[in-house]
């Protein structure tokens, strides 16, 4: 389905991505692959306990050991500011970042890094970590969000009251960190009036995002004072301003060098690593390279929140008519949950008259959250998507048809009280509907088909790009955003249309920060959006200087001339012109280079909805559910390379059936995690899933150029609830909690709970 | 006249109202002039000459770090809402 302007020559079509011979050849240089002379290699310490006072840490005995090289606790960073800062897309309070890097006072959770080693081998290092004396005072964990609320909870910081925007919420200390709330009309008068009122409870529990490279950081610093790193990092930019606020140094005395990723969705935007590295480096003289093994992934860095919301919906005239919850998510160790976009985007594709949406960010006794592949949606979507199932039940309707009688469109104010510009949610579901996968029967015995919705707004923020000709008629891009989702291919596309080049002209690379102007992280599905922006003006200004140049060449004023179809003619005589490669040919002789730059501030971010269909067989003595057929709509705004873009939405979606189904952060009463590792902690592989069927609805975003909007957070939002609602029409049970794994489904059927 | 969807727990500075009227031409006239209907609100939302960190505000249903001499039209929609972070 497609409104979009399809009179595009390179937009739209499926290129071979500029990375792929590398990545396949084993060519292409990951942060584990770094090997510099004199390198020498650290390890962490990480406590053992989910909650403990650090009443001393004593390096001596590993600092005697030959080979070791340097020892590293929190004493080593300048005490960091109490103050919350923008780092790229995401804000944080500077101490607890560095407490998170680093632990100073208090173990927070198991696998809270104490300190670090450095020496001439992993193995030494190993050893030394062994000979760190940390003296613990054991506290009791508190590891679940509803437990953490409670008023005799253990407290994890003795000190925090509960925030909100009016300022300080609680007279006494809480391990509720903040509290927002949204409200719409007048819920209580919405519920009171519907003509039925469904209520319900559910529960998430902690996931992590699963990229298959582990977090890695290699230091060295020079004895000018400056360093530079290494990392697999979602943002260089952001790594620079956090290392500059926790080392107190200049930015312009650190450089970022981003190596290819292994994943990250959401996961590497924190820092970890980095500082640990740099001051490793600093002490020993050496480059330091620092990885984290899979169990420290599991346990160090950030998951997503686990949660518990309650809801009532009620219905009225057959629309959804008021919504009343309460959502309370697990920050981890330190405040910063997701849980504000969660109430923001659950009535995303809705049009809702009365809605009161309370949010709880609750730090617990487990690692400090990050984002994950739209933080907070997947949740909140889980929830009211299955009470929007059941009224569409309960009407006799189709549930399809039941969100379409409430869809958002533009002009629908949300929750937040943000009104949406031209969105593409009806035609989605829309879509979604007219499918030949909806369309379909499903027959059988213990199968059933779910549908769910979800939002995403996606993020604009800051983006510079520079391009420079070549004098053979091809042009170099030079951006500073990490290639996580195809963006090399789909900038140098946007470049190629602007251009009236061929894709194979554009010549795009990734640089380090002291190479390009600021970019922001590549997260909240921006970078074909907002660097897309800078490509276009970079390459509407090289075009105007081209043209300029042609003018001289052509003996012609440049308002004599245009730019058409990758060359410059003139507007009376057609048969004057030249190609670009002709007149960039010749710029030595023309005033010199030809080069151009773009930047982006961001605006007119255009947010997205998806629609998944699936189909499943759950087998009620195993509990095994299967997933027989599984389909995502979602309105891309304009794909520029569909084979991304679908490859983005099938990714999403695979990731979406693992957290359904399988994935949890699985706690044993101490607060030591007990399926750190891939085997126990179950994630989908090829054998699992079939192939995910896409349909790209093109609505696209009027503030962009091309009509971009952001792709690849969306799709995660709706299969979580999508599978619950499959599973539901399936087996008659209503699972409210996650992982709908094969125990829960065998305990619940056969009332073995 | 630009309309101002108020947050819900900054409504009791605003007598409860959802949303106030405003006249203004940029962001930072617009917060003062909400002040003086709904007084203190401009501290909540603004801090060291600027939007706090941890807020956005969505003009036209754009949810930006806007700086406060942002432009607004005469009648723009106007919301204080949560900074958002993102994932991939």
């Amino acid at each position: 389905m497609t409104i979009a302007d399809r009179s595009y020559k390179v937009i739209g079509t499926r290129p071979v991505r500029p990375d792929g011979v590398e990545k396949v050849t084993g060519k292409a240089q990951y942060g584990a692959d770094i090997n510099l002379p004199g390198l020498i290699y650290g390890r962490v310490l990480r406590s053992p306990h989910a909650h403990a006072k650090i009443v001393s840490i004593d390096t001596s005995e590993a600092d005697k050991m030959p080979g070791v090289l340097a020892t590293a606790t929190y004493e080593d960073f300048p005490l960091a500011s109490d103050k919350v800062e923008e780092i790229g897309e995401s804000v944080v309070n500077l101490r607890e970042l560095s407490d998170n890097i680093l632990a100073s006072a208090k173990a927070l959770y198991r696998g809270h890094a104490v300190a670090a080693v450095a020496a001439t081998s992993t193995h030494l290092a190993e050893e030394a970590l062994k000979k760190i004396k940390v003296t613990y005072e054991v506290l009791p964990p508190v590891l679940d969000v509803k437990d953490a609320m409670r008023p005799d909870a253990p407290l994890l910081n003795e000190h925090r009251k509960t925030k909100s925007m009016a300022g300080e919420g609680s007279d006494k200390p809480s391990n509720i960190a903040s509290h927002v709330r949204f409200q719409a009309g007048d819920v209580e008068k919405g519920l009171a009036e519907s003509d039925f009122v469904l209520e319900r409870e559910f529960n998430t529990k902690m996931v992590h995002q699963g990229y298959i490279e582990p977090h890695n950081a290699t230091a060295s610093w020079n004895v000018d004072g400056t360093v530079t790193i290494w990392t697999s990092t979602q943002g260089t930019f952001s790594v620079r301003n956090q290392l500059a606020e926790i080392l107190h140094m200049p930015v312009a005395k650190i450089r970022v060098i981003p190596m290819e990723i292994g994943g990250g969705f959401g996961g590497k935007l924190p820092i970890y690593l980095d500082p640990v590295a740099a001051v490793l480096s600093r002490k020993s003289g050496h480059p330091v390279k620092v990885t984290m093994n899979r169990t420290e992934v599991f346990e160090g860095s950030g998951p997503t929140s686990g949660t518990n919301i309650k809801l009532q919906l009620g219905v009225k005239d057959g629309k959804i008519h008021a919504v009343k919850g309460t959502l309370a998510y697990e920050a981890g160790a330190f405040p910063g949950s997701p849980v504000g976009a969660g109430c923001m985007t659950m009535l995303g594709p809705y049009n809702v008259p009365n809605a009161q949406l309370d949010g709880y960010d609750v730090v617990v006794n487990k690692p400090k959250t990050a984002a994950y592949r739209a933080p907070g949606a997947p949740a909140a979507a889980f929830a009211i998507e299955q009470l929007i199932d059941e009224a569409a039940k309960k009407l006799g309707t189709d549930p399809l048809q039941f969100r379409l009688n409430s869809s958002a469109e533009e002009g629908t104010h949300q929750v937040s009280g943000a009104v949406f510009p031209r969105i593409g949610a009806r035609e989605t579901t829309q879509a979604a509907f007219d499918s030949p996968h909806y369309k379909s029967p499903i027959e059988g015995a213990n199968r059933g088909r779910g549908v769910a919705s979800g939002f995403w707004f996606n993020a604009g923020l800051q983006s510079s790009v520079v391009i420079s000709a070549n004098t053979d008629g091809s042009v170099n891009l030079i951006e500073g955003n990490t290639d996580i989702g195809g963006s090399r291919a789909s900038l140098a596309m946007q470049l190629a249309e602007t251009l009236g080049l061929s894709y194979e002209d554009i010549h795009p690379t990734v640089v380090d920060t002291d190479s390009i102007g600021h970019n922001d992280v590549t997260g909240g599905s921006r970078i074909t959006f907002a660097s897309g922006q800078a490509v276009y003006e970079a390459g509407m200004d090289l075009r105007n200087q081209v043209v300029d140049r042609a003018a001289m060449l052509l003996d012609a004023t440049a308002d004599q001339l245009e730019y058409v179809d990758g060359g410059v003619q003139s507007k009376t005589d057609p048969a004057k012109k030249m190609t670009f490669k002709e007149i960039v040919s010749q710029s030595g002789r023309t005033g010199g280079p030809l080069i151009a730059k773009g930047t982006s501030a961001g605006r007119g971010v255009g947010g997205a909805f998806g629609t998944h269909i699936v189909d499943v067989e759950v087998d009620p003595e195993t509990g095994k559910v299967e997933i027989l057929r599984y389909t995502a709509v979602q309105d891309v705004g304009t794909a520029i390379h569909p084979s991304y873009v679908e490859g983005q939405i099938q990714g999403a979606a695979v990731q979406g059936i693992g957290w359904a189904l399988n994935e949890e952060y699985f706690y044993d009463d101490t607060g030591r995690l007990v399926n750190s590792s891939y085997l126990d902690y179950r994630m989908p592989t090829t054998l699992d899933v079939p192939n995910i069927d896409t349909i790209l609805v093109e609505v696209p975003n009027p503030g962009h150029p091309f009509g971009v909007r952001g792709v690849g957070e969306v799709p995660i939002v709706p299969p979580l609830a999508a599978i619950a609602n499959a599973i539901a029409e399936a087996t008659g049970h209503r699972f409210t909690e996650l992982p709908m794994s094969p125990r829960r489904l065998v305990e619940t059927l056969n009332n073995l709970g | 006249m630009a309309k101002v969807w108020i947050p819900a727990l900054l409504r009791p500075l605003c007598d409860d109202h959802p949303h106030m009227e405003v006249a203004a031409t940029t962001l930072k006239e617009l917060f003062l002039a909400l002040d003086e209907q709904c007084p203190g609100i401009y501290d909540r939302i603004v801090e060291n000459g600027r939007v706090r960190p941890e807020l956005a505000i969505a003009i036209n249903g754009e949810a930006e770090s806007f700086p406060l001499f942002e432009p607004i039209s005469p009648n723009a929609d106007i919301a204080i809402v949560p900074a958002i972070g993102g994932g991939a």
